[in-house]
């Protein structure tokens, strides 16, 4: 058993983090604040090759394994979780492409990412179609050898400042069985029909982009089709364990970043003639913030260090992990405004951009009851699709 | 064209922190790549983008903890490294520019460099000495303080802009070999990237001993020792004014009348 990170992965940690504290903090808020994507802040991480990170080095990434990555995630999101979400999702729907995606796809979709050049989205909830995703209703149909696709797209990451979306589409409703007759499809953001409405007004996480997506008679070229005809939702699954360990590693990220705050502001701001740090009532607070900061890390990696090393126990670990690690940066983030008082109710401190934040890491990549429903599945013996 | 780079750590002392003997405590320090090595490097890498057959070698003098920084140096784009530490030096308590000069200069003979390029000083003890000291070692030409370099590789020429005081600057043709000691400044150190992390764990880092670069550990001849260490007593305090010059003039006006400044 080794618990110690490698001299490799203190390296990333340590280099993020002199990124995110130069490049990204000092324009968090004022992104948070105008609900801007950071453009400018996105062409410093593709030149240091962020945006590729797991992209395999053969397409111009970095080819990191889910647990580097989620070490980049969780410094991001320490300094910044909306910008850190720009930068950790510019590669979403990648790995589907990885995974099952021809030489040519590869080529094409992959290499732009990596270089910064293009931003990749995944499109798989729908105004109807939340954490049910076996019920997907846009429809993509062959027509010669285009597919034809109609239907809209809900909560899209990226959705109006994305180049091509891997899309979750019905190819084949007649088929048996509820998880069949799904595919995955790659739509370019120039085809016509194709339009993406900026949803604005969300609580947190305001840098990032977030878009309706609407599908009219876009037609795509047959080649577009990810994997498997009818073998879309299978292909799916595979990688939401992935995915809640990345999300898990945001929870961890934001409990990191409000504790450090935290720290810091208690150690700063004085009440009846000392600094607060030396009441023992906010001394607990911190042990508790940090103590839990420290066990949702550790599930987290574990979870992630199961992706490569023990696949027959990543399941319930990816569900556990997602459920604690975003459990606990709503729990942290609120201790860390309480610390901070009334100058935590404000935006002048980051804590209160983090208290707003955190929310969306309980709900999105399946929601806490979601999570919970899988470990207790899981613990039941039944499996996911029984 | 082989470019050497010296590369060292420095270390940051927090605000706050306690004395224990001859040393601060280990818990109030943190190590990082000196800043002025950072551009020493970024320039070298750069020379590599810009022209053919360029090969970065860096050069440290440190324990095995130094490492961390000469990887972040093989990250950013330097070629291989070679750090030399000795039980013998792990007992001086600082290390001298002439000392340091005369270990860097035995694996200089050893690479052949046709440019050396060094920070102009170390943040922690700022000495501002071992790049010009290295050059009289080595018998190299010299220019200290560059902050803006032209490198005429065929013609073995840089054309350096020296930085001197009072806004002064020097332009000063140099013929290489030659040593540069590196200002900050002169260009916009990058951040490694993740590939660059990735491919610098299997770069050559050479561990060398004294005696592997040919010096007599007897002979070391340190000519500087740590004879005490205090903080100073604090004597008056700083009032910080905060905000843009149209708040704090008349706020600096105020505290100067009240303490008996007046014109």
């Amino acid at each position: 058993m080794d618990y110690g990170l490698t001299d490799e992965q203190q390296q990333i940690r340590d280099e993020i983090r002199r990124f995110a504290e130069n490049e990204v903090a000092p324009v968090a808020s004022e992104y948070d604040r105008a609900e801007k994507y950071p453009h400018d802040v996105m062409d410093e991480a593709a030149k240091m090759g962020l945006l590729g990170a797991n992209i395999p080095v053969e397409y111009g990434g970095a080819g990191y394994s889910t647990l580097e990555t989620a070490l980049i995630t969780e410094e991001l999101f320490a300094v910044d979780p909306g910008i850190g979400l720009c930068i950790t999702s510019a590669a979403f729907g990648a790995e589907a492409l990885i995974g099952f995606g021809t030489e040519e796809q590869k080529e094409e979709y992959l290499e732009p990412v990596a270089r910064g050049d293009a931003i990749m989205g995944t499109a798989i909830s729908e105004p109807d179609v939340g954490s049910d995703v076996s019920s997907v209703a846009t429809r993509a149909e062959k027509d010669g050898d285009e597919w034809v696709i109609n239907g809209s797209k809900m909560w899209i990451t990226n959705g109006s400042v994305g180049d091509y979306f891997v899309v979750l589409v019905q190819t084949d409703p007649e088929a048996a069985g509820r998880y069949n007759g799904f595919s995955q499809i790659i739509v370019e953001a120039d085809r016509d029909g194709f339009t993406a409405e900026k949803i604005t007004g969300k609580m947190g996480i305001r840098a990032s982009d977030t878009a309706e997506l609407l599908f009219d008679d876009v037609r795509v070229p047959e080649e577009n089709l990810v994997g498997n005809r009818g073998g879309g939702f299978l292909q799916l699954m595979q990688f939401f364990d992935e995915t809640r360990t990345a999300v898990a590693a945001q929870g961890v990220g934001i409990a990191k970043g409000a504790t450090e705050r935290a720290l810091e502001y208690a150690q700063e701001r004085e009440q009846f003639g000392q600094s607060i740090s030396e009441f023992q009532a906010i001394q607990h607070k911190l042990a508790d913030m940090h103590t839990r900061t420290e066990a949702a890390r550790q599930l987290t990696y574990k979870s992630a260090w199961s992706v490569d090393e023990a696949e027959d126990q990543l399941t319930m670990l990816a569900s556990m992990a997602k459920e604690f690690a975003s459990r606990v940066a709503v729990d942290v983030a609120d201790e860390a405004v309480q610390i901070h008082g009334g100058a935590g109710f404000v935006d002048d401190f980051d804590v209160e951009r983090f208290y707003r934040d955190a929310k969306i890491t309980q709900i999105y990549e399946g929601t806490t009851e979601v999570q919970k429903n899988i470990i207790g599945r899981e613990l039941l013996g039944k499996g996911t699709f029984s | 064209m082989k470019i050497l780079v010296t590369v060292s750590e420095s270390v940051d002392v927090d605000d706050d922190f306690e004395v224990s003997e001859m040393a601060i405590d280990e818990r109030y320090l943190t190590y990082d790549l000196n800043e002025w090595d950072d551009y020493a490097i970024e320039e070298a890498v750069q020379i590599g983008e810009e022209i053919d057959d360029v090969e970065v070698v860096t050069v440290t003098i440190g324990p095995e903890r130094t490492e961390e920084v000469i990887r972040q140096a093989l990250a950013k784009g330097a070629d291989r490294a070679v750090r030399v530490w000795d039980d013998a030096l792990e007992e001086a308590s600082v290390l001298d520019p002439a000392t340091k000069a005369r270990l860097v200069a035995a694996v200089a003979r050893e690479e052949e460099p046709d440019l050396v390029l060094t920070g102009v000083q170390s943040g922690d003890y700022s000495f501002g000495a071992t790049g010009v000291a290295l050059a009289a070692e080595m018998d190299y030409e010299w220019a200290a303080v560059v902050n803006n370099l032209d490198l005429d590789a065929e013609a073995g020429v840089a054309s350096v802009h020296r930085e001197l005081e009072g806004g002064v600057e020097e332009l000063s043709d140099v013929e290489l070999p030659a040593v540069l000691t590196i200002q900050t400044g002169i260009n916009d150190p990058r951040y490694a990237s993740l590939r660059g992390i990735r491919q610098a764990q299997s770069k050559p880092l050479d561990v060398k001993t004294l005696g592997d670069v040919g010096v007599d550990a007897d002979d070391l001849r340190l000519s500087l020792s740590l004879s005490s260490l205090y903080e100073p007593e604090t004597e008056g305090e700083a009032t910080l004014l905060e905000g843009g010059p149209d708040e704090t003039a008349g706020e600096l006006a105020e505290l100067l009348r009240e303490r008996g400044v007046d014109a």
